[in-house]
């Protein structure tokens, strides 16, 4: 589902953000991104959904050559993939429901597919009967909700998290990290940067460590931290 | 059509075009008086020519007879004169009517009872179709055997000429810079709600809007800065129409004739859609310039 072959992401400033990364995700695939502030999460996140363009190497998303994308053809890759962030990034002035829709909408969507899909997101991220309040009136937790019911409504096989609990207090980590399990479940591949180390350690998930722009450590069920419990150490 | 669709759509360019009154009034107020300022001038423009044009209309070229000129070589002039194109009206005026003219013309100031013979020869008075060709037209002439000497108030129609060519040549350029200065000005409104709307439009990005449909909405928003500012100037320039025109004309008389070519409407709408081009092309650089980057 995502590839990349030794990617590197030098920005303008010379900063080595990315260096020689390699990483398969398969299809269905839960995968932790840990690592320090400034170790290259969010960078390698922006790769992958064109934020950034790498400087070297190949990347591959949902069979998509992002590497070699033309800058006409990202709305297009944009649609195979939802993104959430720490800041949730809602439109204050649109209610829930707008927020989600407006996702929809601004892909062109025929409005009798917004009407049956905006419902079904905000039922599965619980939300329903909230729909018509305005951010403002929100819990973190739930403007979180909201964000992953606009990043799903238009059925991405892949999901990207960058710090999406970064803001939350654990009532609200654990809720949407939950969710964030049953959107898994449902089939699709989910890759989540953070430094909550609660929240990786109990969902023994792929960990895949990165320092100072590189890959150390690739665990299929590991901890936040390196060694503890059974770790299988791959190099990057 | 999907209602729902269209229904969002204007939504958003209303809420757009709402959120910053006093900066979309002051993109309508410029295009407004620029367009003002372009239907004046397109105006006086026309007017000026077309005092030029009646002018020029009134000039004659009179081409005098050699007066050993035969009979074969008058009518060999004649028929030349008849195939030519650009010629309107060419007549012959015998020496005897010349005089009778010259009496007419100077009486009362020169005594020609004086005179002991017509000094006059016969000549041709002809009038060119377009007074562009006049010069042309006389120089033939020149050419022709039997011709003595050709008049047409040579110094006044290349005056007029030149005239024309200059104020042609000014109105394209102050055409120019008004366009410039609308542009500017609806491009910098348009960048403020750009910038009042960049969480929006990254959303739209992150979501895999497309570019154009990005853009679409400021889009509109710049064609109704110009299309309402256009309308505004439209009527403004109707009540000076209504208002200041009869005065003008009481002052002016040949201000009449001079207006004539101008139809009120065709320039109303000529007007209108050049204040919607200045619209869309502001926005659509504006944006296209933050989209970039």
């Amino acid at each position: 589902m995502i590839s990349l072959r030794g990617v590197s992401l030098v920005y303008p400033n010379g900063v080595r953000a990315i260096d020689n990364v390699s990483l398969e995700i398969a299809k269905g695939d839960f995968v932790f991104l840990v690592g320090h502030s400034g170790t290259g999460k969010s960078s390698l996140l922006r790769l992958l959904y064109r934020e950034a363009k790498c400087t070297t190497g190949e990347i591959t998303v949902d069979g998509i050559r992002v590497d070699r994308l033309r800058r006409n053809r990202i709305p297009a890759l944009r649609r195979h993939l939802g993104v959430v962030f720490q800041d949730y990034k809602l439109l204050i002035d649109k209610t829930v429901w707008e927020n989600v829709a407006f996702a929809m909408q601004v892909t062109g969507a025929h409005t009798r597919d917004v009407m049956r899909q905006v419902p079904r997101v905000l039922d599965l991220v619980g939300l329903s009967h909230k729909s018509r309040m305005y951010p403002s009136e929100l819990s973190g937790g739930e403007q979180q909700r909201t964000a992953i019911a606009r990043a799903l409504v238009n059925n991405p096989k892949i999901l990207l998290c960058d710090e999406p609990t970064g803001n939350l207090d654990p009532t609200n980590t654990t809720e949407i990290t939950a969710l964030l399990q049953r959107i898994n479940l449902k089939g699709t591949t989910v890759v989540v940067a953070t430094h909550n180390q609660a929240v990786v350690d109990r969902m023994r998930r792929r960990v895949v460590r990165l320092d100072d722009g590189r890959i150390t450590t690739d665990e299929e069920r590991g901890y936040y931290y390196l060694g503890l419990g059974q770790s299988q150490v791959l190099s990057g | 059509m999907d209602s729902g669709k269209v229904k969002f759509f204007l939504g958003e360019v209303l809420r757009n075009f709402s959120r910053n009154t006093a900066m979309q009034m002051t993109a309508i107020g410029t295009v407004a008086i620029t367009i003002v300022l372009l239907g004046l001038f397109l105006f006086v423009r026309a007017a000026v020519a077309g005092v030029g044009a009646s002018l020029l209309d009134q000039i004659e070229i009179s081409a005098y007879l050699r007066p050993d000129a035969t009979r074969a070589q008058v009518t060999a002039i004649a028929r030349f004169l008849a195939q030519d194109p650009r010629v309107a009206t060419a007549k012959f005026v015998p020496k005897r009517q010349g005089l009778a003219e010259l009496r007419e013309r100077t009486k009362g100031t020169i005594d020609t009872a004086l005179l002991t013979e017509n000094p006059l020869p016969d000549k041709f008075r002809l009038k060119v179709r377009d007074p562009d060709d006049v010069p042309s037209v006389a120089a033939n002439m020149r050419r022709l055997s039997g011709i003595d000497n050709v008049v047409y108030g040579q110094k006044i129609v290349q005056r007029l000429l030149q005239l024309g060519a200059v104020l042609r040549r000014i109105g394209i350029a102050v055409i120019v810079v008004f366009f410039a200065v609308a542009g500017i000005i609806i491009s910098n409104t348009i960048r403020l709600t750009v910038f009042a709307r960049r969480r929006e439009i990254a959303i739209m990005q992150l979501v895999g809007a497309t570019n154009t449909y990005i853009r679409l909405p400021f889009i509109c928003e710049g064609l109704l800065d110009g299309l309402i500012g256009a309308i505004v100037a439209v009527a403004l320039l109707a009540i000076a129409r209504a208002t200041l025109w009869p005065r003008l004309l009481e002052a002016l008389p040949w201000a009449q004739l001079a207006a004539a070519p101008l139809d009120p409407r065709l320039l109303a709408a000529e007007l209108i859609l050049v204040g919607a081009a200045i619209g869309i092309l502001a926005s659509w650089i504006s944006v296209g310039r933050h989209l970039r980057t």
